[in-house]
């Protein structure tokens, strides 16, 4: 039976571990990382910088337009959780009477998510209204 | 919001009005209001009339699709069902051949709620059960678990129809679902779609209510004749009660 090798014939395999798990990661990240802006920006829909959205109809949204934009979907789906469990239903505020100041669901909603990539399926199954 | 001694007192006049009137009698139907919930204080259910219904009136399952966007596939095994017609007949023909629609008994224990992994199946506190379509991943244990084939999986991605109704969302493919009892409907205070047929349809077979109003016409009615529920042996506690069955 073949015993197994001393410590001395080890040793150099040990070094080249550790050279591969500490030294080599970082002199490839140094050597510099691929430019992602600039493949971003020359995406032809995006080139003239964020997308422009549809004025909506109405005065005022249901809340200020800065935290809708930030929370929308925390609302929606939070919202959503209490329609269909508790039956909570307000209905100055459903879904469906964001169409009838926001109209297109393509110049409006889909506009942003395309834009960051987001692809909510909430109107895969729920109805938005022309 | 705050009301003043006059707002008070004017809408104690109104409420008063209202009940001199006739109970559960009003003038006008009152839109909804703009918010409500599912309170424990009603418990939803329905009693059917077997004597009255026709063996070959559709009325109620075709009004369900309507309402509800429920396709048909063409598929008789794939077919999505909220509501279906039985015949039922006596082998030996000691007694007359029955029919009755059959959908989702709203059980008081419901065991498609009590199996399902991911909570998706639960029991609102007004005593209907719903699946809630976010959560169900389709296992189907539940259409196992439910003792009256309730229960559909949709098996083909679907599309809305045309001239379909916007209140009521399509699914996606891979969802369990069944009857609701319109529960969209019995939020703003109307009555599900295949009772309103069946009553257009001039049969009246359907009636429709709370349980825990006792002067409500189901109530009396449950109270006053004899009903049954289908498989009363499982302990279930079923809502959809049956007449002359």
């Amino acid at each position: 039976m073949r015993s197994l090798p001393s410590y001395p014939a080890r040793f150099p395999l040990l070094l080249v571990l550790v050279w591969a798990i500490f030294v080599l990661p970082s002199v490839v990240l140094a050597s510099g990382t691929p430019d992602h802006d600039a493949s971003a920006n020359s995406h032809p829909s995006y080139a003239g910088g964020p997308p422009q959205l549809e004025k909506a109809k109405g005065e005022s949204c249901i809340r200020e337009t800065e935290w809708m934009r930030r929370n929308h979907m925390d609302f929606l789906k939070h919202r959503r959780a209490e329609t269909v469990r508790q039956g909570v239903r307000i209905r100055s505020e459903s879904l469906l009477k964001c169409a009838e100041c926001h109209q297109s669901h393509e110049k409006f909603c889909d506009q942003c998510h395309g834009y960051v990539s987001a692809s909510p399926d909430c109107f895969e199954c729920h109805v938005y209204p022309k | 919001m705050t009301m003043d001694r006059r707002t008070v007192l004017g809408l104690g006049g109104v409420a008063a009005a209202g009940v001199a009137l006739a109970p559960g009698l009003t003038l006008i139907a009152a839109p909804p209001p703009d918010k409500s919930e599912a309170s424990g204080d009603q418990r939803w259910a329905m009693l059917i009339d077997v004597t009255k219904c026709e063996s070959n009136c559709t009325a109620c399952t075709r009004a369900c699709r309507q309402e509800n966007n429920v396709p048909l596939f063409g598929d008789p095994t794939r077919d999505i069902h909220w509501i279906r017609k039985l015949e039922i007949r006596d082998k030996d023909h000691r007694r007359p051949s029955v029919s009755l629609p059959v959908l989702c008994n709203h059980c008081e224990n419901p065991p498609c709620a009590h199996v399902c992994p991911t909570e998706a199946t639960f029991i609102r506190k007004d005593g209907i059960v719903l699946v809630d379509k976010h959560r169900c991943i389709g296992c189907r244990y539940c259409m196992l678990a439910c003792p009256y084939k309730a229960r559909s999986l949709v098996y083909h991605k679907t599309e809305f129809p045309e001239g379909g109704n916007p209140n009521v969302p399509i699914r996606a493919k891979g969802v369990v679902e069944k009857c609701t009892f319109c529960v969209h409907l019995v939020d703003d205070g109307k009555q599900p779609a295949c009772v309103q047929a069946c009553g257009h349809a001039g049969h009246k077979a359907m009636i429709f209510g709370d349980l825990n109003d006792p002067k409500s016409e189901i109530a009396m009615r449950i109270r006053e004749v004899k009903t049954q529920t289908i498989r009363e042996d499982l302990g279930l506690k079923p809502h959809v009660h049956y007449q002359g069955l």
